[in-house]
């Protein structure tokens, strides 16, 4: 049987805006294909795993007060998750966790948290608490292959700057940064977004983007993902799309 | 300058009311313009004032104070359309108040938005704060809930009035700590009742001490964060409590608090906290017990809180959810039900429901015990269904129907017993639908 492992950081202190749901939607389509799916759970203080025996990790966002308890924690772990990450095991990252993983995030006193350094972009939290991006968001991705529009839910004060390489071109909402013209960082084992929704809630593509590169990342011949009735993820999406997009 | 700005607000109220429309709101709107933010300041009040505030209870706890002292002779002003930010505050007061800005009465009574606490009060002298409890709910117009409470945290830093706090929800109970110097902070509290839970059920927040950091111990859990906790490292949540509910028994719908005991007519552990927040007011007022006993007892609400609604044949059972406490809770009595039963959710995102519906996401509907169909509605009607697939419900069960009426009536369309969950706009259109069904095919409604 295929199995995918995961691991899901700090899910007790980054669940804002639903985040949790990534992964209940990651391991629902993996039980629909007769995937297995291991979920394991890491938070502060807990052993140090071996990040690199992961398919995938996982961190979702959190309030301001969370994010600092756990950015030191998390700096503990960065020798392992670099390691995990050069040895292709799939980041999937939102929005607090897209953050860590930069080269610092100042937050909105100007006091300055350090990231992993793991890629080259930074966050400075716009001083004003009151402007917030705030809103539906959606973009226009590439990397599956295809044209995909995704939609989510943004709700960031921080502004990302550096990204080189976007997940998308802003279609509505605000992106990176306030009214931006591009949305999160992608390489082919890393998303990076600002998408709550959650993300992968009506973006199928996006999960089994996921989960196609975690199956495949150590074998030769591919695996096809066995197709499923998507019916009701990709009619939630449309009927955003069309709100938002109708001019 | 004040009597021209009231004459102004009375003279809105006035043509508003001409023209048949709400004069709940607008007024206060203008006046905020007017008087560059400070809306409230105006008025003139002598008399005590007492404010409630929270996620969850607001209008039931505000209108039970109020009916305590109203039923004891008083004269009282209660903004019972839940005009709770400052402008409907102000615009409640204009329509109260002489030229001169005076307002007659011998207490007021808002309930108050979490967010407008420090807005409102840092304008009228407050006397009574009750605070019931902070669940995320509309993050996106509040900013996240840690920001909320650290306003209404500054707010208590310099508050010397009666602060009654729900003691068993760490978010409120971390109030109680603000001013050190205030001698009057009362903590309301609840002893395990039968669901009761040792381990976290549903989805939370402030897992850990707001002061230390270290993980909060639990004895029990009510409902969601709701519980005995406490801080083994800074002793945050040792505290005396100035009232506690013991003997909760939901089946037969009582309670005992201080020695005396009460039916409440809703039976749920939500409104055992709410009505324990009311024991707790009657008690610093001195309310004579046969008064505090007949509002606790009688008070109910018809306004999608537990509706109860006949189409047909068929009992259908609505109840509000902005948030996933209200929806979890909702399971729940569906669960505790032994039979066969259908579900109808509509959810709705409009600016007053906050625009992202994500929270959907943390309710737990892995929990659903003979439930043989699910209907959804509203302007999320996928979101709300694709939720309730992720889950594991069969795919096939669920149908989708952004129209309310055909909503309805595909509910309807077989026998047994049915429950509704709407969210904040889309109660009323809900209970509307809900009717029309009854008025078309029969059915009368309690």
């Amino acid at each position: 049987m295929n199995k995918i492992k995961i691991l899901h950081m700090y899910a007790d202190m980054l669940d804002l805006y639903g985040d949790s749901g990534n992964m209940e939607i990651i391991a629902y389509r993996c039980k629909m294909r007769g995937i297995e799916c291991e979920i394991d759970k890491y938070s502060i203080d807990s052993e140090q795993p071996d990040f690199s025996s992961y398919d995938l990790i996982y961190i979702g966002g959190g309030a301001d007060l969370e994010q600092q308890h756990i950015s030191e924690d998390l700096v503990k772990c960065r020798n392992g998750i670099e390691a995990a990450y050069k040895n292709g095991t799939f980041l999937f990252l939102i929005c607090g966790g897209y953050q860590l993983m930069g080269k610092h995030y100042r937050d909105a006193d100007g006091v300055d948290i350090p990231g992993l350094g793991l890629f080259d972009y930074y966050t400075i939290a716009e001083p004003n608490r009151k402007k917030r991006c705030i809103g539906n968001v959606v973009i226009r991705t590439e990397f599956t292959g295809k044209t995909v529009d995704i939609v989510g839910f943004e709700n960031h004060g921080g502004q990302t700057n550096g990204v080189k390489t976007p997940l998308g071109e802003v279609l509505y909402g605000h992106g990176n940064c306030t009214k931006s013209s591009h949305e999160g960082y992608f390489e082919k084992n890393v998303i990076a977004t600002y998408m709550h929704g959650p993300c992968l809630s009506k973006n199928p593509e996006v999960s089994d983007y996921i989960i196609g590169y975690c199956l495949n990342r150590k074998i030769d011949t591919a695996i096809e993902l066995t197709p499923l009735d998507d019916k009701l993820e990709n009619d939630c999406r449309q009927v955003m799309i069309e709100r938002l997009l109708k001019k | 300058m004040n009597s021209i700005l009231i004459i102004i607000g009375k003279i809105i109220v006035a043509v508003l009311r001409l023209f048949r429309r709400n004069a709940g709101n607008l007024p206060g709107i203008v006046l905020w313009h007017l008087t560059k933010g400070k809306c409230c300041k105006m008025f003139k009040v002598d008399c005590p004032i007492i404010a409630v505030t929270g996620t969850n209870g607001k209008t039931s706890v505000t209108n039970c104070i109020a009916q305590l002292f109203e039923q004891n002779g008083k004269k009282i002003i209660i903004n019972k359309e839940g005009n709770n930010l400052d402008t409907g505050i102000c615009s409640l007061l204009l329509r109260h108040c002489n030229i001169g800005g005076k307002v007659n009465a011998d207490y007021l009574i808002f309930e108050t938005d979490e967010s407008h606490v420090p807005v409102v009060y840092s304008q009228l002298k407050l006397e009574t704060l009750v605070v019931l409890n902070f669940f995320r709910d509309q993050l996106d117009r509040n900013g996240e809930m840690e920001t909320l409470i650290q306003k209404i945290n500054s707010f208590c830093k310099t508050f010397e009035g009666n602060l009654i706090l729900n003691g068993d929800d760490p978010n409120t109970a971390r109030l109680g700590r603000a001013n050190p110097d205030n001698k009057n902070v009362k903590y309301f509290h609840a002893k395990p009742y039968a669901f009761a839970t040792e381990t976290i059920f549903e989805a939370s927040e402030g897992r850990f001490c707001p002061f230390c950091g270290e993980a909060l111990e639990y004895d029990y859990y009510q409902y969601s964060h709701i519980g005995k906790f406490c801080c083994k490292k800074c002793g945050f949540g040792n505290y005396e409590p100035y009232i506690t509910a013991e003997n909760i028994d939901l089946e037969k719908s009582v309670f005992t608090a201080d020695g005396h005991e009460y039916s409440p007519k809703l039976n749920s552990i939500y409104n055992i906290y709410n009505m324990t927040a009311v024991a707790a007011a009657a008690k610093l007022y001195n309310i004579p017990e046969n008064v505090t006993d007949n509002v606790i007892s009688n008070y109910t609400i018809n306004n999608g809180r537990m509706e109860a609604f006949m189409l047909g044949d068929r009992k259908a059972t609505l109840n509000l959810a902005k948030n996933p406490v209200g929806a979890n809770m909702t399971l729940r009595v569906m669960n505790e039900m032994q039979t066969e039963k259908e579900l109808l959710f509509v959810l709705n995102d409009n600016i007053a429901d906050g625009l992202d519906v994500s929270w959907i996401w943390d309710i737990n509907f892995s929990v659903f015990d003979r439930v043989t169909r699910v209907v959804t509605s509203g302007t999320r009607a996928y979101d709300i269904a694709v939720r309730i697939k992720c889950s594991g419900y069969p795919a096939e069960k669920i149908i989708v129907c952004p129209d309310l009426d055909a909503a309805v009536a595909e509910l309807a369309k077989t026998d047994g017993r049915k429950f509704v969950i709407a969210n904040y706009t889309a109660v009323q259109p809900t209970r509307s639908a809900l009717k029309r069904y009854s008025e078309k095919h029969g059915g009368k409604n309690e």
